[in-house]
């Protein structure tokens, strides 16, 4: 038997972006939890007015930045699982090469997206 | 052993080149302590000659009579019929899956033959190298090592039975997946020892395609174990690389 | 080698069909489903929290309409899609590094019961806020 050539180098999916998946995935849990319960929970209505969104931003000043860093790390969560489930389907090379720069560009602008609501909503910058 | 009979009814996959699937009808006087391969090898023997399939020894050694009974991975020659049905039942027998169908239920399983090639899986390795989770054999601390130099070397427990790949739900998307007989293959001979391995298993198509989805160790009829193994494999990746970036390679 | 044959798969349908799949395969199932549902939530939900930057009267326009029966059970589904996930995450990050692979499945069925309480937790809540 020769060896078959399937083993040419092809990461791909290394150790780096799974612990980097599995990281993510644990650190938005504690905040996705948190999440739930303030907005079905804590909150008298579900923080479900934009009077209220505004003051809990503003009450405590750590939550936007909570927020901003759950952002981050869902969206960062979502695009590498949802590489990963495309990697199941053995995309082309070029195929997967198109993937990554769409959800690169996803992740961008929707963490850029999401910082700039964040900013807005609590008033900082006017 | 009883002569208790039983009626049985086995549909049984069908397929000759490019013609479409069909499943054919089989009704036969069993004994439930016969073996589901038994059967299949009385309808080809009494019922149609043209009816395909594989195995060798009977007693779940070769590895080439795995087929897909009730939906479920089995090793044909040691399940019994009386475990997958009753009296006035069915039996449904198709190929494995994830393998391209040669003709009716046997399968071309290069796939895999080819990737036990690529992580260079051996026919024995040493004891110390291959611990069993779960209730298997236990090495190293219970065998005595051989006072000289040289090590105890056993048998690999994997008989290339494909059931895995077949239960795997990511084999079938996946043709290029090493798969779990071969990174069992690779664990065995532990990354440490054989750093070639690495890049091997380090890749989108060895360690990271696996979703734990645990129906290879399931499925597996020799206790080898894949899903454990694949996970440990993981864990030895993750400790290299966080040895190589530490620069104590 | 010969010019690869086509395999004996129905593909992604064979993710997700349950048959004669056991309990880690379920736990696979339903991780992938609720990984995309949540997935599709989070990319709406920004899209949606966008009203907040429109001041005060779209936003509360919009949960005005939002609070719909069928809405909020769609957000009790996120939050059992969420809370599903996320331990099951916690499962899968513990044994890929070898911690625990011994009791996937008592892990599985550790983080179904701890999903079920949850869940129930807040659907009682939101019925009694709404
Ligand atoms: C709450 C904490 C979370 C944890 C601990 C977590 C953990 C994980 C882990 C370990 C995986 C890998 C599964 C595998 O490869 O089989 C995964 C996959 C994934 N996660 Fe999460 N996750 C969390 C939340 C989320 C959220 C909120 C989203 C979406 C917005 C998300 C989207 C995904 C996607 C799309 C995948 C790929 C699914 C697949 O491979 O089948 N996750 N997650
Ligand atoms: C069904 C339950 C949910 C409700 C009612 C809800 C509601 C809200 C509300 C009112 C806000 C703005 C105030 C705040 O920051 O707390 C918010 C922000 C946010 N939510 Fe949710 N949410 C839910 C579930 C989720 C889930 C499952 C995710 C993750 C996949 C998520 C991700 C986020 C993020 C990232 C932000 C911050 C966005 C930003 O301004 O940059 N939410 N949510
Ligand atoms: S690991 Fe088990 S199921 Fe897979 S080929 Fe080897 S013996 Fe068969
Ligand atoms: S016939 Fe050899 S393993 Fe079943």
């Amino acid at each position: 038997m020769q060896n078959a050539p399937l083993s040419a180098p092809k990461p791909g999916e290394g150790a780096l972006l799974w612990t980097l998946k599995i990281f993510s995935g644990v650190l938005i849990l504690l905040i996705l939890i948190l999440h739930f319960l303030v907005n079905h929970y804590w909150a008298p209505n579900g923080l479900l007015s934009h009077a209220e969104v505004v003051a809990y931003y503003q009450n405590y000043p750590i939550v936007p930045f909570m927020e901003g860093f759950f952002l981050i790390f869902v969206v960062v969560h979502s695009l590498l699982g949802v590489r990963s489930i495309a990697l199941d389907l053995r995309p082309a090379p070029r195929v997967l090469r198109g993937l990554d720069v769409l959800l690169l560009a996803i992740g961008l602008i929707a963490s850029g997206y999401g910082i700039w609501l964040l900013i807005r909503v609590t008033g900082w910058g006017g | 052993m009883s002569d208790e009979k039983w009626t049985v009814t086995f549909i049984v996959f069908r397929k000759k080149d490019e013609q479409p699937v069909r499943y054919d009808t089989f009704t036969l006087e069993v004994s439930p302590n016969e073996y589901v391969l038994d059967a299949v090898e009385r309808i080809w023997a009494f019922h149609d000659r043209s009816l395909v399939f594989a195995h060798a020894c009977h007693h779940s050694t070769c590895g080439a009579c795995g087929m897909r009974v009730n939906g479920v991975e089995r090793l044909t020659c040691i399940t019994p019929i009386r475990e997958v049905t009753r009296n006035g039942g069915t039996v449904r027998v198709e190929p494995l899956r994830n393998f391209p169908v040669v003709s009716d239920l046997a399968v071309d399983m290069s796939r895999l033959y080819q990737a036990m090639d690529v992580v260079h899986a051996q026919a024995v390795h040493p004891l110390d190298a291959a611990p069993l989770e779960g209730d298997g054999i236990r090495p190293p601390r219970q065998v005595p090592q051989p006072e000289e130099e040289g090590e105890f070397l056993r048998l690999a427990d994997c008989i290339e039975c494909g059931l895995c790949v077949s239960a795997c739900p990511v084999a079938g998307t996946d043709p290029a997946y090493l798969g779990p007989a071969a990174l069992a293959g690779a664990q065995l001979q532990s990354i440490a020892r054989n750093p070639d391995l690495l890049s091997v298993v380090d890749c989108a198509e060895g360690v990271w395609r696996c979703h734990s989805a645990y129906e290879c160790t399931a499925v597996c009829p020799s206790n080898v174990q894949p899903g454990w193994r694949i996970m440990d494999l993981r864990r030895q990746v993750v400790a290299q690389r966080i040895k190589a970036l530490l620069g104590q390679r | 080698m010969n010019e690869p044959k086509k395999l004996h798969s129905r593909g992604v349908l064979d993710w997700f069909d349950p048959r004669g799949r056991q309990v880690g395969g379920w736990g696979f199932i339903i991780n992938r489903i609720s990984a995309i549902g949540l997935t599709i939530y989070l990319y709406l939900h920004l899209v949606m929290l966008g009203k907040l930057a429109q001041g005060p009267e779209a936003f509360d326009a919009f949960i005005a309409t939002a609070k719909q029966p069928l809405i909020l059970f769609g957000e009790l589904l996120v939050i059992i899609a969420g809370l599903y996930h996320g331990l099951n995450g916690i499962r899968i990050a513990l044994t890929s590094f070898g911690v625990a692979v011994r009791y996937q499945r008592a892990l599985l069925i550790a983080v179904v019961l701890l999903t079920a309480a949850g869940s129930l937790f807040f659907a009682i809540r939101m019925l009694s806020i709404h």
